[in-house]
C-alpha cells in the first residue's frame, strides 16, 4: 500500500509537469542569430569551413582554439593517471609476463572477434566522416577504445601486448596524434595566417568529397591520441593487484 | 493490406509481448540464471525480433530511405543476436566459476567438466 502510494504520487507529479511543459513552452520561432550565421556560413557562406557538418565547423574553426584546450585538458588527465601507474623497466616487463590464453568460453570468444572487427570500422568511420556527419575525433576515438577493453575482457591483457599493442606503443601512437593536431593547428602561421586557420589554406574537398579544410586532419590525429590514450590507461588498469602490491612493496 | 506490412507488425508485436514475459520474469525467477534466461528473452526476443520486424514494415511501406531503414534495422538486429548469447554465456560462466550463485541444481554438467 505504501508502495503503491508513492508510485501514485510520482505518476501524478509526473503528469502535472508534463502537461503544464506542454502548455506553456512554444519552440522558439526564429533562431539565435549567431545560431543562425553558424547555419549560413559554415558550407556556404564568406566565412565558410568547407563542412557541411555544422557542430564539427564550430567545434574545430570557430571554436577551435576552445577545443584546443579541451583537448590539453584531457590529455593532462591522461598522463596524471600514467604518472600515478609509473613503473620501472623491469617491473613493466614483470607485468607483461602471463598466459595469453582466452579466459571464456568459445562463443564468447569468437563474437569478440568479429565485434572488434566492426568497432574498429564503425570507429573509424565516425572519426573519418566528422565533416560529414555527426561525429568527429573524440567520439570515433572514444569507440576505437572499446575494441581493445574488448581484448582485455575476453582474452587477457597479454594477448594484446603478445600481439605489439604495449603501453609504449599506444603512448607513441597518442604522442603522434598530439603532435599532429599542433602541427595543424600552427601550419597557418608559417602561411601568413593564424593560428588554428582553416580556409583558404586547407584544401576544402579532395576526389569530391568535402573535406572541410583541416577538420579531416584534426579529427583523425584527435581519433588515434583519443584511441591510444585510453588504450593506455586500460593496459595499465588491466595489470592484476597481485604484482601491483608486489612492486609497492605492499605487506599482507 | 501488404503482406509484408503485416509480417513486420506481427513480429513487433511479439517482440513486445517477450519484452514483458522477460520483465516479468527477472522479477519472479528465484536465482540469477535463471533471470539471466528472462533477460536473454528480453534482448533476443525484445529486441532483436522487432529489429526484423521494423525491417519488414519499412519495406512494407513507401516511406523514402526504405532501403537504407530496413537495411539498418537489418545488421542492427543481427549484432544484437550476436552479442546478447555472447553476454549472457561471459556473464553465466564468471558467476559459475567465481561461485557467486546460491542454488541447489539437480545436474551442473559445468562443474563435471571441470573436474
Amino acid at each position: 500500500m505504501k508502495r503503491l502510494t508513492g508510485l501514485l504520487t510520482i505518476l501524478i507529479i509526473t503528469l502535472g509537469v508534463a502537461i503544464y511543459l506542454a502548455q506553456n513552452i512554444i519552440p522558439p520561432e526564429n533562431l539565435h542569430p549567431l545560431g543562425e550565421y553558424y547555419l549560413e556560413n559554415s558550407y556556404f557562406g564568406e566565412h565558410s569551413a568547407k563542412s557541411p557538418e555544422v557542430v564539427t565547423s564550430i567545434l574545430w574553426d570557430y571554436r577551435g582554439v576552445d577545443t584546443l584546450f579541451e583537448t590539453a585538458v584531457f590529455f593532462l588527465a591522461i598522463i596524471g593517471s600514467l604518472t600515478i601507474f609509473r613503473l620501472n623497466r623491469e617491473q613493466s616487463e614483470e607485468a607483461k609476463q602471463g598466459e595469453p590464453k582466452p579466459q571464456l568460453p568459445e562463443p564468447v570468444v569468437v563474437v569478440t572477434k568479429l565485434t572488434v572487427a566492426m568497432i574498429l570500422a564503425v570507429s573509424a568511420s565516425i572519426a573519418l566522416h566528422g565533416q560529414l556527419t555527426p561525429g568527429g575525433g573524440f567520439q570515433g576515438g572514444s569507440a576505437l577504445a572499446v575494441a581493445p577493453l574488448l581484448v582485455i575482457a575476453a582474452y587477457t591483457k597479454y594477448a594484446l601486448e603478445k600481439n605489439g599493442l604495449d603501453k609504449t606503443r599506444a603512448i607513441i601512437i597518442r604522442s603522434i596524434g598530439l603532435l599532429g593536431i599542433a602541427l595543424t593547428a600552427l601550419t597557418p602561421l608559417l602561411v601568413s595566417g593564424y593560428i588554428m586557420q582553416n580556409q583558404p589554406i586547407f584544401p576544402g574537398e579532395a576526389l569530391g568529397v568535402p573535406l572541410g579544410g583541416s577538420l579531416v586532419l584534426y579529427n583523425l590525429f584527435e581519433y588515434l591520441a583519443v584511441g591510444a590514450g585510453f588504450t593506455a590507461v586500460f593496459l595499465l588498469l588491466s595489470i592484476p593487484e597481485e604484482k601491483f602490491k608486489k612492486f609497492l612493496g605492499v605487506r599482507r | 493490406m501488404n503482406i509484408l506490412f503485416l509480417l513486420g507488425a506481427i513480429l513487433v508485436t511479439i517482440g513486445g509481448i517477450c519484452d514483458l514475459f522477460g520483465a516479468i520474469g527477472l522479477l519472479k525467477f528465484p536465482n540469477f540464471y535463471v533471470r539471466l534466461h528472462a533477460a536473454t528473452i528480453g534482448t533476443i526476443g525484445g529486441a532483436a525480433i522487432p529489429l526484423f520486424g521494423v525491417a519488414l514494415l519499412a519495406l512494407g511501406t513507401n516511406i523514402p530511405h526504405k532501403h537504407a531503414i530496413a537495411g539498418a534495422s537489418l545488421i542492427t538486429g543481427i549484432i544484437t543476436l550476436l552479442a546478447a548469447p555472447a553476454g549472457a554465456t561471459a556473464l553465466a560462466y564468471a558467476a559459475h566459476k567465481t561461485n557467486a550463485v546460491e542454488w541447489k541444481p539437480k545436474i551442473d554438467h559445468l562443474k563435471e567438466a571441470r573436474k
